[in-house]
């Protein structure tokens, strides 16, 4: 029997080595592991390989566009479209913005006959309704299970497709953190309300005839980052199952502090922490490494050093500012990263005053 | 895992489309010399291997793979200054079976969901501006090869590798394609396909060992050091060694013996014999196995065939088998149910035939079938002395010549020229029935309606005496047939010279006819035999034109 299932995973959670042990348990079974980002695709290569010293023949590993592209567009694209399709081409907004949908060329196609990749799931769709169901019947009689690593990087058509392999007879697990939705896979504007962390909705808004497990409570320990971490990142999203922390080593800097921007090379000297900046303009101290947000997903690190933008010194001066959905992501990634120290570039005073967050070098003042 | 049907475009002899259902277990390929038997055999090989003649298509591409005509429209096209879209070759094999949803889908010529593989030889779009100069240079004289390349896909539009297509061909012909140690690699794939994935790993594991003990060995460490001590021209590391190098190292340096004999150095017939037996060996659970056997009867004596067959009969349970042959007697041994016939590049199964057809040509000799299928063209007849009596009138017109000499078969066929005429159509094979009025020239124009006037086929003649003739005797209660062979032999000549023919006296034509019905064969033997010039009648000169 078919199950389908999310599992909400919380940073630090383990959620990509759950993932790789749940396949080795299918043996017997073809599993096809499919994540969004190409470096998340190699980080799972890389844990199978540490976990199990090679990848089973029976596990496919695939990025989300490529999987679409081999199962989804090509052995049905007949359908729709004939000629030779010569690949995929990123974009990061509305392609061909002013086709006609029925002009299948132009709507889906680069000149070069590449495929949009905001309207690729779009097309997988269709392409399995013109085909009366073959292309999601072909995959679930290759894939009894079907993984999605990071599903919350899922938008647009993309989630009439994953409708579509609820109700197929292979079983379908996700797991992913609303809380981590930095990016998307597209920008199309279908399904537009579940856009990043509000994705959670869409699973809640499923139609009853589609059974889905949601579990919040499996995968809600954050192994990597202490209590007072924690405790932080929760904040950034009230309204979804708390994470709680795995972590209770100790170490001679622990917790969260606000450092004032002429304490920061000395911190920076005392710990070594690795400095998070929003972008590449932010003014980061070019001696100690530094990272990008979005790029230290996934990553682990002792301590961090985070400079904060204005709408998220705003916000952890008064939790209800309002901060975008993005960002919200980003500094919840931000945070998470640390396993014993964050320290925020913030240059308090006297009067500054935030719940569980420590002010370095206070009594200097 | 079945191969179900294989289609064949603009491959070698085969121009346009040549689409072929296979059956499960046996196929017996009949046709003459040139009729694409072995064509088939190559195609289904290459698509299902990469391979052609022992070596992979991809680098050995030449104009000669595709059919002579495609091309000579194409350069004439093109000289002409018409539009000329470069031809293309296409093989695809729909495959049935389990656990094979990966080669789903649309990817194949016919659009529809199927499973299979296609290969492809086609302009690869990427010279194109190549040849646009090309063509505006005018001076194109063959075709740009150069410009090609093989499209080897699953039906889902996924490139594929002869590694991942789950039936594994075996090709057994007359040939034999050799690694540069000599090992046939034909049988070296044979027993590879037979191994399991461990056991290939065993192989390689122990050849490198091999590799270490022999580096080991005292003397070759002896005399590594001497040739490295005399090496002083170059300042690097000189040794002998065993070669590793290429991926399948033990394959090229393993070969397969026979009683101690290298597998190469054993008669033809028994290397065909061993392939075979191997081949129907094959267990592998999770790969299906087709065999392919090109005319077994080449070099095999009449004992050891048979015993082939036997073998192919008998251990084939699970496997699917496609033979070729222009031997009556392996199409016979194997079964008229599996026999497809080959004519002019068309074929013609079994199984299409009208059942009832299907019945009689399966309870009769398959001889007679073969001989339609083998022959240039046919002459029908009714009975033996029919026959006897048009021979002897073709070799009156040909200067002696027998009509077989010139590859014309003249057959008796009893009653059933309409079964055989179901054949000679499908493969359009040129036929001439040759057939008495019986007295009722619309009845025989009823029986021959889907032959004669306006559905007249190009290949097919119906030659019958438009006259009825009649007369007064009567044999015993029935009245005498005045129109079958004899009687109009009769009227063509008179009864003197006929008479002096037959050796006999009789004094009326009455008594002639009597005698002639009551000793047919006799008559046209000696008829056959006589030195007389004998007059025949027009239907059957005509049926000789």
């Amino acid at each position: 029997m078919n199950s389908n299932k999310l599992i909400i995973a919380a940073a630090g959670s383990g959620k990509t080595t759950f993932l790789i042990n749940e396949s080795l348990k299918k043996s017997a079974n073809k599993v096809l592991i499919t994540t969004y980002t190409q470096a998340n695709e190699e980080e799972i290569r890389k844990k199978f390989i540490k976990v199990n010293k090679c990848i089973p023949e029976n596990i496919a590993i695939l990025t989300w566009f490529s999987f679409l592209l081999k199962h989804g567009v090509r052995p049905y694209q007949g359908c729709l479209f004939g000629d030779d399709i010569k690949g995929l081409i990123l974009v990061n907004n509305q392609s061909a913005r002013y086709s006609k949908e029925k002009d299948i060329k132009k709507h889906y196609f680069t000149n070069g006959r590449k495929i949009y990749s905001d309207k690729i799931s779009k097309f997988v769709c269709i392409c399995n309704e013109k085909s009366s169901g073959s292309v999601v019947d072909r995959l679930s009689r290759i894939y009894s299970h079907i993984y999605i690593d990071e599903a919350q990087d899922l938008a647009g058509y993309d989630l009439e497709l994953l409708k579509l392999l609820f109700k197929c007879n292979s079983s379908t697990l996700l797991v992913g953190d609303p809380r981590q939705a930095t990016y998307s896979t597209n920008n199309a504007s279908k399904n537009k309300k579940y856009k990043k962390s509000k994705i959670i909705h869409f699973f809640e808004d499923i139609p009853n005839e589609i059974e889905i497990e949601i579990d919040d409570t499996s995968l809600a320990i954050n192994y990597r980052c202490i209590s007072d971490i924690c405790n932080l990142s929760n904040k950034l999203f009230p309204d979804l199952q708390s994470a709680k922390s795995g972590n209770t080593k100790t170490t001679e800097h622990d917790g969260v502090f606000l450092v004032r921007t002429q304490d920061a090379e000395e911190y920076l000297q005392k710990f070594n922490p690795v400095q998070l900046q929003d972008t590449k303009r932010t003014e980061v101290n070019c001696n100690y490494k530094v990272m990008n947000y979005g790029e230290s997903k996934g990553l682990s690190f002792k301590r961090v050093l985070i400079y904060p933008t204005k709408p998220v010194r705003d916000w952890l001066k008064n939790n209800h500012s309002d901060l975008a959905p993005t960002s919200r992501a980003k500094l919840y990634v931000a945070i998470t990263r640390a396993e014993y120290s964050v320290g925020i570039v913030y240059d308090f005073d006297s009067n500054t005053n935030i719940e569980g967050v420590n002010k370095y070098n206070d009594e200097k003042e | 895992m079945k191969v179900d049907r294989i289609k064949i475009i603009n491959f070698k002899c085969f121009k346009g489309k040549l689409n072929l259902e296979l059956n499960d277990g046996l196929n017996v390929l009949v046709g003459d010399n040139e009729s694409g038997k072995s064509t088939i055999l190559e195609a289904i090989h290459l698509a299902l291997t990469g391979l052609f003649n022992g070596k992979y298509l991809k680098y050995e591409l030449t104009q000669y793979l595709f059919n002579n005509e495609v091309i000579s429209e194409y350069l004439t096209n093109i000289e002409n200054g018409d539009m000329a879209i470069p031809p293309f070759i296409l093989i695809e094999v729909f495959i049935k079976g389990d656990d094979l949803a990966h080669l789903e889908g649309d990817g194949n010529s016919e659009k529809n969901n199927a499973c299979g593989i296609s290969l492809r030889i086609a302009f690869d779009e990427k010279h194109q501006p190549e040849y646009e100069k090309l063509i505006q240079s005018g001076n194109i004289k063959t075709l740009p090869v150069e410009y090609y390349d093989v499209f080897w896909n699953s039906f889902a539009r996924e490139s594929i590798t002869s590694r991942s297509i789950p039936i594994k061909s075996a090709l057994i012909d007359s040939s034999s394609h050799r690694y540069q140690n000599g090992s046939d690699i034909y049988i070296s794939r044979i027993v590879r396909d037979n191994l399991e994935p461990k056991e290939i790993v065993e192989i390689s594991q122990a050849h490198r060992t091999m590799r270490d003990s022999f580096m080991e060995c005292p003397t070759i460490k002896a005399i590594n050091e001497k040739i490295k001590l005399d090496a002083k021209i170059s300042s690097k590391n000189i040794e002998l060694s065993v070669e590793l190098l290429s991926k399948n190292a033990w394959e090229n340096s393993l070969m397969t013996y026979l009683d101690e004999v290298p597998f190469h150095f054993v008669g033809k017939g028994e290397q065909c014999v061993i392939k075979t037996k191997l081949a129907l060996g094959h267990k592998k659970s999770k790969e299906a196995n087709l065999i392919l056997l090109e005319e077994p009867e080449n070099h095999l004596t009449h004992s050891r065939l048979n015993q082939l067959i036997n073998d192919l009969k008998t251990e084939n349970q699970d496997k699917q088998i496609i033979v070729s042959t222009h031997s009556s007697f392996v199409a016979n041994k194997l079964g008229l149910d599996n026999l497809i016939l080959l004519n002019n590049f068309k074929h013609i199964q079994f199984n299409d035939l009208k059942p009832e057809t299907k019945i009689f040509f399966e309870k009769i000799s398959g001889y007679d079938t073969l001989r339609l299928i083998l022959c240039n063209k046919a002459i029908l007849v009714e009975g033996d002395s029919d026959e006897l009596i048009v021979q002897k009138a073709y070799m009156k017109k040909n200067n002696g010549a027998l009509p077989i000499q010139n590859g014309i078969d003249i057959i008796s066929v009893g009653t059933s020229f309409l079964r055989f005429l179901e054949i000679a159509e499908k493969i359009e094979k040129p036929v001439v029935v040759l057939t008495d009025n019986d007295g009722d020239v619309d009845a025989l124009k009823k029986k021959y309606n889907n032959y004669l006037g306006n559905n007249k086929k190009r290949y097919i003649d119906i030659c019958f005496d438009e006259t009825v003739d009649g007369g007064d005797l009567i044999i015993g209660e029935s009245s005498f047939n005045y129109n079958t062979l004899e009687p109009k032999i009769l009227k063509a000549n008179n009864l003197e010279k006929l008479n002096t023919i037959l050796d006999v006296s009789f004094k009326s034509e009455d008594e002639l006819h009597k005698y002639m019905k009551r000793n047919k064969t006799e008559c046209a033997l000696k008829i056959f035999c006589t030195t007389e010039d004998i007059n025949y009648p027009d239907y059957i000169l005509s049926a000789i034109e």
